[in-house]
C-alpha cells in the first residue's frame, strides 16, 4: 500500500481497415487481460435489441409457433439506439412489463400467401414502429461486400405455401449477449499476439538454398521468403504466422535448432472484428470500451469495496492458499 | 378461422451454443437414394427394393396363396346317420378386398390417427356337395377383417407418386411392408428357418435319448408343400445299423421303420432297394460308401420280411391301422388308403409323386450311412448355408390355414351335434339352418386371430406350424428415425428359442454369413448375434421374377431338366439302377432326385447353367442356386442341389468367367448355399491366398456389399477398431432426427424431432375415452384455470404447464365433469387436436391431443459421434470461456477429452474431423465410404495400398493455411493466453441420441411412503427414492460413516417412536388416552400448550413403565405380525449405559 509506483500505462489504438461491419485494429501499450476483457465485452456484453416477446395470431407454416419465434429473435436488429435504452427489467415507466417506449419496440408482421409460388416471409416484411430499429437491411450490405444479392429481401423466417398465413405482434427489447447469444452483436472477435520473429542469419547461411525452400514451405502460412537476388530468408509476413511452431519443429528435425526464434509481443495485439450488422463494428468497439470503463467505475467506486476488503481480507487470503 | 393468441418467448437459455453440427450431411435417405438416380421426381426404387421381401410376399399371399391354401384345406362330410346321406363341406373361391369403411376407401392415415386397424373384408364361398353327386352349391361367407400389408396389391396407396402419398398424409418415400393395427405399425419379424427341401445330416445328443437304441445322428429335411406348410421329417440312425424315419403329427412324433416306408412307397423288391441303396459303395478314390452299408440293408429288409410285410399293399394296411385314430375324417376308409394318406400327408410332402420319395429316401439313407461312416461330414444348423427365412406372407398364409381347417372340423362337430339334438330333421338339406350354425363357430374369429398375432406376435397354435416359436412374430415399427424404421425390416431373427440357450455357438459370426448378413450391425449384450441385419445388397427370392409377374414353377423346372439333361444329366425316370457317388453324383431340384451327373463332367456343367441364368430370354430363372457340392474325403456329402424356391438370401456378384464381348449382364445372384464352394475374390487385385488350380470364376462388386445400410453409414469404419462400429450401429438407431415429413398427420406415442438451431420433442398423449362418457360442446366447464375452451379442449399453439388440465369430459349419465391433468414437471404446446367422429352412428368418443416439448440441451443428454464415442454433456460453457482460435476467431462447440482415443481406436473419427476441414474449406464433398483401397478404380487398377488419408489431406489442408495434421493455436477464452498445447479441431458429425436426464431423473427429499412398512416407496413415476442397499450400505460401513448410514436407513426412512411397556415388554398394548379438555382458556397469540399424552399399557394396566422408543416401523409390523401367529416379542429396555 505504501510504494505506489504507478503502472498506468496508456494504450493505443490504430485501425487498420475499417468498413461497417468489419474492423481491424491493433492494441499497443496494454496487456491480455485488458484486450481479453475488450474480445469478452464486445461479445456478450454490448447491448443490442432483438425479438423478444412475441404473440403469434395467425400461424398456418409449417414451422411451429416456439420455432418461429426463436427465429425472429436471432435477426440482428440495427441497434444504434440500444446503448441509450433502458432494460425492461430497470423500466420506470412500465413497472418492467416490458412494453413501453423507452425499453422496447414493436413489430407486426402479417404474410399470407395466395400464389402458387412458395412465398419467402424474410426479416423486410417486419414492420417496425421506430424507425431507427429495423431490421439488418443484408441485401444492401451484401452488395456493399462484393456479393450480388439483388433477389435477396433479407434473412428468411418461414416459407409460406399457398393459402398459408403468418399474422403476429413481436416485441424487441435491449439486452446482453451473456443472457442470450440473439443479443450479441459480433459475428467473430477475435485477437492475436504480434509475433516477433529473429531468424538466426549465421545459422541460415549454413543452409543450402535447398534445404532453405524447404524449410520455408514447411509453414503453412506464408511467413517467410527467399530474397530472389540476395538468396537470403526474409519475413515476408509476419503476422501470417499462427504461431503452429512448424518452422521450428521443422528446423529441429533438420538438425538446425535456434534456426528461428519466435516470441509473442506481450503487449501488442491485432485485433479483428466482424459485427452483425446490428452495431457498426466501430461503434461495437467504442461501445465495449464505454463498457469496459463503466465496469471498472462500478469496481472503484464501490464505498462498500474497501470496508469489503477488510472484512473478507482473511477470508481471501485463506482462498490463496494462506 | 380461429385466431389464437398465444404468448411464447423465444429461447431463453443462457448463451449457450445453439447448433452441435456444423457441418453439411447429406442425410440417411438420400445417400440410400443416391444409388438410384438423380432424374426428378425421384421413384426412391432402391428404397423399396430394401423392404421388398415384405411386401412381395404379402402379394403372393393375395394373388395366388390364398388359393393355393384353400385348394389344400381339406373338406369336411358329415353323415346323417338316419338317411346316411353325406355332405361335403369345403371352401372356395375367396375375395380379399382393399380397406373400406362406410363404402368408402380406408387410408392408412385415417387408421393411425382413428386407432383402428388397415383390414380389408375377407370372403369365401362354402361349397356344400351332396352324396358325392357334381352338383355343388355355393354361400360366400364373411370371414371378418383381414389386415392389409401397405403398399401391397391391395393397398390403396400402392402404385401412389410421391405426390400422391404426401396428400394421402404419407411420406413421400412411404415403403410400406407393415400392417396398422389398431393405429400402431407392426411388421413381421424375419426368422430364420431351416433351409427347404434339403436333406441335412445333423449330429445332435438328444437323438440319443429318443428311445433306447437310437444314436446322436440323423438326416433331417423341412419338406415345404405348395402352400407354404412344412413337415419336417427325420430319418434317424439305429445302434443296429437300422434307420427310422420320423415326423410329427399334431404335435407327437412317429416312429417308422424305414425298410417299411420304402416297401410302402411303390411297388418294389428286396433286390431292388439293396442295389439302389449300395450303389455307392465302390472302392475308388474318396469313396463315399463303405462295406458296412450292405450290412445295414440287410437288416433293414430283414426287419421287414420280419414282420412278414411283403407287397406294398401289406405295409399300406400296417401303416393305416396304426394311423387311423389320428388322422382326422379317415375313421370309415379303407386301411390301406388311410397309409396312403399318412405318406401323402407327411412324408416328403414338397413331393406329389411316390416314385419321387422313393428315390429321396434312398438318397437320405445314402448321405446318412456316409454320415455314419465318417465319409461325410455333418451339415452346420447354425450356418447361413442351410437355412432361409420365414416372410410374413408365407406365415399368414400357415396360420390362416389351420385357422380354417380348425374353423371347418368345429363346424362338423357343430352339425352333428345339432343332428343329434334335433332327431331326424333333414337338417343337411337346409342350407340356411347350416349357414346358421356355423356363425355359431364365429367366422370372425379367423380374421381376429390373423389381427391377433400380428398384435401381439403370438402364435395360438396346436400343431406348432412346424416353427420353433410361440411368441416375438412381429414387432412395432418404430420411427425414431428413418434408420430404425428401416432397420426393422431388414432384421433377421435366429429364432426366440436361441435367446434363452445357454450354449454362444448359435451367436457365433460363420463365414457362411459374408455378404448377406452384416457382420457389424448386431446389438451387443442379450440378442448379440440372434438378431442380425442383412446386408445393403442382400435380397430374399420371391414368387415374382425381375418384371414382376408370377414365376411358373412347372414351366421352369422342365427347362432346368432339359438344360441338364443337354449338360449330360441322366435322368431317375424312367428308373434304372445307377452307380453312386464318387462316379456319378445325384441331382437334386428343390429337395426331388432328378438324375445323376458324372463327376467328370459336373464342373463344366455347372459353368455351363451359371451361364443360362445370365441369358436374357430367362429361360432359366436368375435367382436359381446352383449348390454345387463337390466330392471330397470327410466333406460335406457330393452333389448337385438346385434351389428355385421362394425365402432363399441371394445376393448379386460379378461373374468373371463371361466374357464381356458377348454383351451379357455378368450380374449373377448367388445364395448363400452355392457360395460355400464358390471362387469369388474381391476386387482389390490380390488372389486372396487363392492357389491357380482355384481360379477365381466371381469377383465381389463393392466390398461394402458386406456391410447392411446402417454400417454403410459409418464413415472410413474400416479404420475403427471394430465393436466400436457396433456401438455406432446401435447408436444411429437412437438418434433424434427427421423422424417423419408428414409429422403433422402422425399420431405415434411418442416422436422425436430434431431442428437446427432447438431441439424440439413431440409427445402423444392420447385420451380415448371408454363408452359411456363423451364431450358435451354445450355442457362448458369453467375451470378456474380457463386453459381449456368451451369445448372441452385445449387450443393448438397453447401453452399448458405441469398440474393443468387439458382437457375435459363430461360423463352424461353421471353428469360428472373429469379434468385430465398434465403431469411430469415440463410445460408443453398443444401441437394438435383432433376428434374422432367414428361412424355415424356412435357419439363423438375419442381425441388425439398431442403435445409438443422443447428439449434445448442440457447437462446430462447424450450425445454421440459416428464412432461409437458416446458420451454425456458435462457442462454448458458460455460462449465467450470457449477457447478461440486466433486467426479465425472460431470457437468450437464441443470440447472431448483426448482420453477417449487411445483406448478405443477409433481413427476414423479423427479422419472424418480432418476431412470435413479440408470439405468445407474447398467446398466439395470427399468420399468416406470404407474399403476404398480395395476397390478397382474405373481405370482398371486397384488405388495404391500406401498412400495415407493423410497424405492425402494434409497436403490440402497446409494449402489453407491450416497446420498439416490438422492441430490448431487456440486461446484461452477466459484469460487470453495461447494454450500450450496442440489442439485437434475440425468439423465432426455429431449425433443427438434419445436419453435424456429430463425422461430420467429421480430426486426426493420427502415423497410418498408405503402403507405397511412406511418406508420410501420406488420407481421413479411415483415420486419415490433410489434404493439405498446393502453394498451401498458396506460401502458406509467400511468408511466408518455411522451417522450417514444412521441417517440413510433409519431417519431418512421408516424412523418411528414407539410406546413400549417396559413391564411387560410389549410393543403392541400401549394405548393412548387423550387428555380431558383443559379448563383453562388458551391464551391467544401463545403456541398451544403441550399436552402431555398419556400412554397406558392395556395389559398391565398402568402407566408406570411406560418408554418412548426410536425404532424402524418396519418393527413394529415385525411384531403384529409375529404376534398374529401367537408369536409375542418381549422387549427389554435398558438405558443407554448398559444393562
Amino acid at each position: 500500500m505504501e510504494s505506489t509506483t504507478s503502472y498506468q500505462r496508456f494504450p493505443k489504438i490504430k485501425i487498420r481497415e475499417m468498413k461497417d461491419d468489419y474492423l481491424k485494429f491493433e492494441l499497443h501499450s496494454t496487456d491480455t487481460s485488458v484486450a481479453n476483457a475488450l474480445r469478452r465485452i464486445m461479445l456478450a456484453e454490448v447491448p443490442t435489441i432483438a425479438i423478444d416477446l412475441v404473440e403469434i395470431e395467425a400461424n398456418s407454416s409449417v414451422l411451429n409457433d416456439e420455432f418461429i419465434a426463436h427465429r425472429l429473435g436471432l435477426i440482428p436488429l440495427t441497434s444504434t439506439r440500444a446503448m441509450e435504452m433502458r432494460f425492461s427489467r430497470d423500466c420506470d415507466a412500465c413497472d418492467g412489463d416490458g412494453q413501453c417506449e423507452y425499453c422496447s419496440v414493436e413489430f407486426h408482421l402479417s404474410v399470407r400467401c395466395d400464389q402458387d409460388q412458395t412465398l419467402d416471409v424474410t426479416s423486410a416484411d417486419l414492420i417496425s414502429s421506430d424507425p431507427s430499429v429495423m431490421a439488418v437491411d443484408v441485401a444492401a450490405r451484401s452488395t456493399s461486400s462484393g456479393y450480388d444479392a439483388s433477389d435477396n429481401k433479407g434473412i428468411i423466417i418461414v416459407k409460406l405455401r399457398r393459402g398459408q398465413e403468418l399474422r403476429l405482434r413481436a416485441i424487441a427489447r435491449k439486452g446482453i449477449g451473456k443472457d442470450h447469444a440473439k443479443w450479441s452483436p459480433a459475428a467473430t472477435v477475435t485477437f492475436m499476439y504480434e509475433p516477433d520473429i529473429h531468424i538466426n542469419e549465421d545459422l541460415m547461411e549454413t543452409l543450402t538454398l535447398e534445404d532453405k525452400k524447404n524449410w520455408v514451405e514447411s509453414s503453412p502460412t506464408k511467413v517467410f521468403d527467399i530474397d530472389p537476388n540476395t538468396q537470403h530468408v526474409v519475413v515476408v509476413d509476419a503476422e501470417a504466422y499462427t504461431y503452429d511452431d512448424e518452422v521450428i519443429k521443422k528446423a529441429e528435425a533438420m538438425g538446425k535448432p535456434g534456426l528461428v526464434e519466435i516470441y509473442a509481443k506481450e503487449d501488442s495485439f491485432i485485433f479483428t472484428v466482424e459485427s452483425t450488422g446490428a452495431v457498426k463494428a466501430s461503434q461495437l468497439v467504442l461501445n465495449a470500451i464505454e463498457i469496459l470503463k463503466q465496469k471498472l467505475d462500478a469496481v472503484r467506486l464501490s464505498e462498500d469495496t474497501v470496508e469489503a476488503d477488510d472484512q473478507f481480507g482473511e477470508l481471501n487470503a485463506h482462498m490463496r492458499g494462506g | 378461422m380461429n385466431t389464437q393468441t398465444n404468448h411464447s418467448q423465444s429461447a431463453g437459455n443462457s448463451s449457450s451454443n445453439p447448433g452441435m453440427i456444423k457441418i453439411e450431411e447429406t442425410e440417411v435417405e438420400e445417400k440410400v437414394i443416391s444409388k438410384v438416380k438423380n432424374t426428378s421426381p425421384p421413384d426412391y426404387e432402391a428404397l423399396r427394393d430394401l423392404i421388398r421381401p415384405h411386401i412381395e410376399s404379402f402379394d403372393y399371399f393375395v394373388d395366388k396363396g390364398l388359393e393355393t391354401m384353400l385348394e389344400n384345406i381339406k373338406p369336411v362330410e358329415v353323415i346323417d346317420p338316419h338317411n346316411k346321406n353325406k355332405l361335403r363341406i369345403s371352401l372356395e373361391n375367396h375375395t380379399l378386398l382393399r380397406p373400406e369403411q362406410d363404402r368408402k376407401a380406408l387410408l392408412p392415415n385415417e387408421c393411425r390417427q382413428r386407432k383402428i386397424s388397415y383390414a380389408g373384408r375377407f370372403l369365401v364361398e362354402i361349397c356344400f356337395q351332396y352324396n358325392d353327386t357334381p352338383a355343388v352349391s355355393r354361400r360366400p361367407l364373411s370371414f371378418g377383417q383381414l389386415p392389409i400389408m401397405l403398399k401391397s396389391k391391395l393397398c390403396h396407396l400402392r402404385d401412389a407418386s410421391p405426390k400422391k402419398l404426401i396428400s394421402c398424409g404419407e411420406e413421400s418415400t412411404e415403403m410400406g411392408g407393415y400392417f396398422i393395427l389398431n393405429g400402431l405399425e407392426r411388421l413381421v419379424r424375419l426368422i430364420i428357418l431351416q433351409k427347404r427341401n434339403y436333406p441335412m445330416s445333423v449330429v445332435r445328443n438328444s437323438f440319443r435319448e429318443r428311445q433306447e437304441g437310437y444314436t446322436d445322428k440323423a438326416v433331417t429335411i423341412r419338406c415345404v408343400r405348395e402352400d407354404q406348410s412344412s413337415v419336417t421329417v427325420k430319418l434317424y440312425y439305429l445302434q443296429n445299423g437300422s434307420a427310422r424315419l420320423g415326423f410329427w403329427i399334431d404335435g407327437r412324433e412317429y416312429l417308422l421303420p424305414v425298410g417299411l416306408v420304402l416297401k410302402a412307397l411303390i411297388n418294389t423288391n428286396d433286390k431292388e432297394i439293396y442295389k439302389s441303396l449300395t450303389c455307392c459303395n465302390s472302392k475308388g478314390n474318396g469313396a463315399i460308401g463303405t462295406q458296412l452299408v450292405g450290412e445295414r440293408v440287410k437288416i433293414i429288409l430283414d426287419e421287414v420280411s420280419g414282420s412278414s410285410f411283403c407287397s406294398r399293399n401289406d405295409c399300406l394296411h400296417h401303416i393305416g391301422e396304426h394311423f387311423q385314430p389320428v388322422m382326422n375324417g379317415m375313421e370309415n376308409e379303407k386301411l390301406s388308403n388311410v397309409g396312403e394318406a399318412v405318406l401323402r400327408d407327411y412324408i416328403f410332402v414338397h413331393l406329389k409323386k411316390n416314385d419321387d420319395k422313393f428315390n429321396l429316401l434312398i438318397f437320405m439313407m445314402q448321405k446318412l450311412f456316409a454320415l455314419v461312416d465318417h465319409t461325410a461330414a455333418p451339415d452346420n444348423t447354425d450356418a447361413l448355408q442351410n437355412q432361409e427365412v420365414l416372410l410374413p406372407g408365407h406365415l399368414i398364409t400357415i396360420y390362416l390355414k389351420e385357422k380354417l381347417q380348425q374353423w371347418l372340423y368345429k363346424v362338423k362337430k357343430l352339425i352333428e351335434d345339432e343332428i343329434k339334438k334335433k332327431g331326424d330333421i333333414s337338417i343337411l338339406s337346409n342350407q340356411e339352418y347350416l349357414i346358421k350354425i356355423m356363425g355359431k363357430a364365429s367366422t370372425k374369429s379367423i380374421s381376429n386371430a390373423i389381427e391377433n398375432m400380428l398384435k401381439t406376435g403370438r402364435l395360438v397354435t396346436l400343431s406348432g406350424l412346424d416353427i420353433q416359436q410361440r411368441a416375438g412374430m412381429s414387432v412395432q415399427a418404430e420411427r425414431l428415425n428413418f434408420l430404425r424404421f428401416l432397420s426393422h425390416f431388414r432384421a433377421v431373427h435366429r429364432g426366440a428359442s436361441f435367446a434363452g440357450l445357454r450354449s454362444t455357438s448359435v451367436r457365433k459370426l460363420l463365414p457362411e454369413s459374408w455378404g448377406f448378413l452384416c457382420p457389424v450391425h448386431t446389438p451387443d449384450g442379450e440378442p448379440c448375434g440372434l438378431l442380425n441385419h442383412m446386408t445393403s445388397t442382400c435380397r430374399i427370392t420371391s414368387y415374382y421374377d425381375a418384371q414382376g409377374s408370377l414365376k411358373i414353377f412347372a414351366n421352369t423346372i422342365d427347362h432346368i431338366k432339359t438344360e441338364l439333361v443337354s449338360v449330360g444329366m441322366v435322368p431317375s425316370q424312367p428308373k434304372l439302377v445307377q452307380a453312386g457317388p464318387p462316379e456319378v453324383l445325384n441331382v437334386l431340384l428343390d429337395g426331388c432326385v432328378i438324375g445323376s451327373i458324372s463327376s467328370s463332367i459336373v464342373e463344366k456343367a455347372v459353368a455351363d447353367i451359371r451361364k443360362q441364368k445370365l441369358l436374357a430370354p430367362k429361360v432359366i430363372p436368375a435367382d436359381l442356386e446352383v449348390g454345387y457340392v463337390p466330392l471330397t474325403m470327410g466333406g460335406a456329402y457330393p452333389g448337385l442341389y438346385l434351389f428355385t424356391s421362394p425365402s432363399r438370401f441371394i445376393r448379386p456378384v460379378r461373374n468373371i468367367c463371361i466374357n464381356s464381348e458377348e454383351n451379357l449382364n455378368n450380374i449373377e445372384l448367388i445364395g448363400p448355399f452355392e457360395q460355400a464352394y464358390m471362387e469369388i475374390r474381391c476386387a482389390d487385385g490380390g488372389d486372396g491366398g487363392r492357389k491357380d488350380s482355384f481360379p477365381a470364376t466371381h469377383e465381389e462388386i463393392h466390398p461394402t456389399a458386406i456391410l447392411s445400410v446402417v454400417a454403410s453409414l459409418t464413415p472410413w469404419s474400416d479404420h475403427n477398431q471394430s465393436p466400436r462400429n457396433m456401438y455406432q450401429c446401435q447408436m444411429a438407431k437412437q438418434t433424434m432426427a427427421f423422424s417423419s415429413q408428414a409429422l403433422q398427420f402422425r399420431s405415434d406415442q411418442k416422436l422425436y424431432h430434431l431442428q437446427v438451431e432447438t431441439i424440439d420433442l413431440e409427445d402423444q398423449s392420447r385420451k380415448s375415452d371408454k363408452v359411456l362418457s363423451l364431450f358435451a360442446r354445450s355442457n362448458l366447464n369453467k375451470s378456474s384455470h380457463s386453459s381449456i375452451d368451451s369445448d372441452g379442449l385445449p387450443h393448438v399453439g397453447q401453452i399448458i404447464q405441469p398440474g393443468e388440465p387439458y382437457c375435459s369430459t363430461y360423463n352424461t349419465i353421471s353428469s360428472k365433469t373429469k379434468q385430465f391433468w398434465l403431469k411430469g414437471s415440463e410445460p408443453v404446446v398443444v401441437d394438435y387436436v383432433a376428434v374422432d367422429g367414428g361412424n355415424l352412428k356412435k357419439p363423438l368418443q375419442k381425441v388425439n391431443v398431442r403435445f409438443r416439448r422443447r428439449r434445448n440441451p442440457v447437462i446430462g443428454d447424450k450425445f454421440s459421434s459416428r464412432h461409437g464415442q458416446k458420451g454425456v454433456c458435462s457442462q454448458l460453457w458460455p460462449d465467450i470461456d470457449m477457447p478461440f482460435s486466433g486467426v479465425t476467431g472460431m470457437r468450437p462447440d464441443l470440447i472431448i477429452n483426448p482420453h477417449a482415443f487411445p483406448s478405443r481406436m477409433t481413427i476414423a473419427m479423427l479422419f472424418e474431423s480432418i476431412a470435413a476441414k479440408v470439405g468445407s474449406l474447398h467446398g466439395k464433398f470427399i468420399d468416406a465410404t470404407p474399403f476404398d483401397s480395395s476397390t478397382k478404380k474405373s481405370n482398371g487398377e486397384s488405388s495404391s495400398q500406401s498412400s495415407l488419408l493423410t497424405d492425402e489431406l494434409g497436403p490440402m489442408l497446409a494449402s489453407y493455411g491450416f497446420q498439416y495434421h490438422g492441430s490448431e493455436v487456440l486461446y484461452s477464452g477466459v484469460l487470453g493466453k495461447e494454450l500450450k498445447c496442440e489442439i485437434f479441431m475440425g468439423p465432426v458429425y455429431y449425433q443427438r441420441l434419445r436419453h435424456m436426464v429430463s425422461d430420467k431423473f429421480q430426486v426426493r427429499s420427502t415423497g410418498p411412503v408405503d402403507q405397511v412398512t412406511r418406508q420410501p416407496i420406488k420407481g421413479r413415476k411415483y415420486g419415490g427414492g433410489i434404493r439405498f442397499g446393502e453394498m451401498e450400505r458396506d460401502a458406509m460401513l467400511a468408511h466408518g460413516a455411522a451417522y450417514l448410514l444412521h441417517d440413510r436407513l433409519h431417519t431418512s426412512s421408516d424412523h418411528h417412536i414407539a410406546d413400549v411397556c417396559s413391564l411387560c415388554g410389549s410393543l403392541l398394548t400401549s394405548l393412548s388416552i387423550q387428555p380431558k379438555e383443559k379448563a383453562v382458556r388458551e391464551i391467544v397469540g401463545l403456541p398451544p400448550a403441550r399436552t402431555s399424552k398419556k400412554v397406558t399399557c392395556k395389559v398391565c394396566d398402568t402407566s408406570r413403565g411406560m418408554e418412548t422408543v426410536a425404532m424402524p416401523y418396519v418393527f413394529r409390523y415385525l411384531a403384529a405380525e409375529l404376534a398374529a401367529m401367537n408369536v409375542k416379542m418381549n422387549l427389554r429396555l435398558s438405558s443407554s449405559k448398559g444393562a
